[in-house]
């Protein structure tokens, strides 16, 4: 049981996870930042982050990048805004802003799968657009938004589950969970696997690598839309710098969480501990009184660090199975006269828990 | 020469499990094939040489449907087909194992061997353990033990790789298997298991191409040798009837041995 734990892919992220959240804890004056009214910020703040950061990471794995996340988010957050301005019901002007942001994941999609360009460049461009054109629309001056006029719609996504609980933790962990079971247990998660590994392969196989780049690409949207609806709701006001900076920091979440720059490799639950590691370390950062300033200096070492101990990992597991047993040699007893059985791996060891 | 073609009923062993006559593809202003007649009877194994460039790729890609012949005619077990994609061709049962390409390195070996064809439960979810019962299956009918489904391919050797390639083409039922180049960057050792993978492919009942520029992997498998020259077939030959030395020198150039 302790040896199938340490099979798992996203372990050694977990345990910097934990590891992480202990030291903090401890470090923190008074224990501020477990403390209940800390929490609560920190759950309804860090998952309007971490919910795109999710969607980063599946499209990721499937060998793209999108840049143009916190650009999506704000153009987004504008039209929510101005929508409900104009007195139009708070959910179709949400369905609205879905459809959107499922438009704007499309484009960017559909101009580097037809396009053959790298999804770097084009979201490079569409991230400066987009930014650009809610500049220009909104003449950056801050908005304000009242969600008076339907506060159930409000509640589904920043209300509070016995006054404690935000709403946005859920979504963050329901967001999770779908895309953790699409990519672990269904068949479109495995044709992203394929696309992101070797789209030759997947697409001898007859999968349509393009689509399911697109599909990828318009989740990431959907999310930024649903982020874009929570944020404007939570800070009751729009401002154009919403989202700035989110792109790469996704990127390094990901990253952190074991993902492979060129696709391919990743898991959900590997993301997921990610991103709260970024958000973690943001968060307590600022309980334990450290200047903000010191966030990026610890972004970058966190970051390097992660990505060379996957690597270890990865080297680690590739010639035993496993990070801390040799179990190759367990599954099957390698019957005789046979050299198929007995390849590269060389000490028959037997030990195992 | 001519074949029953509205023959409906299984056909019999005289008939070619697939016939090519009269192949011509050019590239722009290059003619690749000129010409080509090919054909590979039941639980056949054909080595297809000749030098690079002589047009054994673009042989296979015709009947793989990755590309399409200006003219000629295409028959599958005695019936005129028309193959345009390569899923006309996997219909048919024709599947192609490229070197190096068939492959998702990082996956694993179960995920690999259905991949873009996951048997599902419901509303599209993968069934697992069928995929990993099913995978370890096919690989010990070919005679190769790994020890789980869950391995990553990337672990494997590369003999193993072509293994589980192969695997795949086998689970599917196919009737033809094209090698193209199985064993180009593979050890001594390692080149003995994919011959071993595919005189199991025959005791199947299945036919298979291999396509080689060394005749000495192919020489101890196949059963008949078609060799190309600069787009044309200079030779068709039953091992029995020529030695290596003699098709070596067919390959370089292009002509017999003295004679």
């Amino acid at each position: 049981m302790i040896g199938r734990f340490f099979l798992y892919r996203s372990v050694n992220v977990l345990l910097v996870l934990a590891g992480l959240i202990v030291v903090f804890s401890l470090l923190s004056p008074n224990f501020a930042f477990t403390s209940p009214d800390n929490l609560r910020v920190f759950f309804a703040l860090a998952p309007e982050f971490g919910i795109i950061a999710l969607g980063v990471g599946m499209l990721m794995i499937c060998g793209e990048f999108d840049l143009s996340i916190g650009s999506i988010l704000v153009f987004c957050s504008f039209v929510f805004v101005r929508l409900s301005e104009i007195k139009m019901s708070l959910p179709l002007a949400g369905l609205i802003t879905f459809f959107i942001g499922a438009i704007f994941g499309l484009i960017n999609g559909v101009i580097t799968v037809r396009g053959r360009i790298p999804s770097f460049i084009t979201t490079l461009g569409t991230m400066m657009l987009w930014r650009g054109t809610t500049l220009l629309l909104s003449l950056g001056i801050q908005k304000p938004f009242t969600a008076e006029a339907s506060p159930v719609f409000c509640s589904i996504f920043t209300g509070e589950i016995n006054g404690i609980l935000p709403a946005q933790i859920l979504w963050f962990i329901g967001v999770g969970i779908f895309l953790g079971v699409l990519l672990h247990f269904h068949k479109f998660g495995n044709w992203v696997y394929a696309t992101g590994d070797n789209k030759e392969a997947a697409r001898a196989m007859g999968i349509n690598t393009d689509r399911v780049k697109i599909i990828c690409f318009i989740i990431v949207g959907i999310l930024c839309a649903l982020v874009a609806i929570m944020q404007i709701i939570r800070v009751s006001s729009f401002s154009s710098r919403a989202g700035q900076g989110w792109e790469l920091k996704a990127v390094a979440a990901s990253v952190v969480g074991g993902t492979s720059l060129m696709g391919g490799i990743g898991s959900m639950m590997g993301i997921f501990c990610g991103t709260l590691i970024i958000v973690v370390i943001e968060n307590a950062l600022t309980m334990l009184r450290i200047p903000y300033s010191w966030t990026y200096v610890v972004f970058g070492l966190v970051i390097i660090s992660s990505v060379l101990i996957n690597l270890y990992m990865e080297r680690r597991k590739l010639k035993y199975g496993s990070l801390f047993f040799r179990v190759f040699e367990k599954v099957t007893p390698p019957s005789p006269g046979n050299s198929l059985n007995n390849p590269q791996k060389k000490s028959p060891t037997q030990h195992r828990n | 020469m001519n074949l029953p073609k509205k023959e409906k009923t299984r056909v019999d062993d005289k008939t070619p499990l697939v016939k090519m006559v009269g192949i011509h593809k050019w590239f722009g202003k290059v003619h690749a094939l000129k010409g080509v007649d090919f054909e590979v009877g039941h639980s056949e194994v054909v080595g297809l040489v000749g030098d690079n460039g002589a047009g054994k790729s673009t042989l296979i890609k015709v009947l793989s449907g990755v590309h399409v012949a200006e003219k000629g005619e295409i028959y599958f077990e005695g019936e005129k087909v028309r193959i345009t994609s390569p899923a006309d061709a996997r219909k048919l049962g024709i599947e192609t194992v490229y070197q190096e390409q068939a492959l998702a390195p990082n996956m694993s070996i179960s995920r690999n061997i259905f991949m873009g064809r996951e048997p599902t439960l419901s509303l599209g979810f993968m069934d697992k353990k069928r995929m990993n019962e099913e995978s370890m299956k096919c690989l010990s009918g070919l005679g190769l033990q790994l020890r789980s489904p869950d391995l990553p391919i990337a672990i494997l050797s590369g003999g193993q790789r072509q293994g589980v390639a192969i695997a795949r083409a086998l689970h599917f039922k196919a009737k033809l298997v094209i090698l193209d180049e199985p064993t180009i960057a593979l050890s001594v050792k390692e080149t003995q298991e994919v011959l071993a993978f595919i005189n199991k492919l025959r005791q199947e009942g299945i036919s298979v191409i291999f396509i080689t520029h060394n005749l000495h992997h192919v020489f101890p498998v196949a059963e008949r040798f078609v060799v190309l020259t600069l787009g044309e077939k200079t030779a068709d030959v039953k091992k029995g009837d020529m030695s290596v030395e003699e098709l070596t020198e067919l390959i370089v150039t292009g002509r017999r041995l003295h004679n």
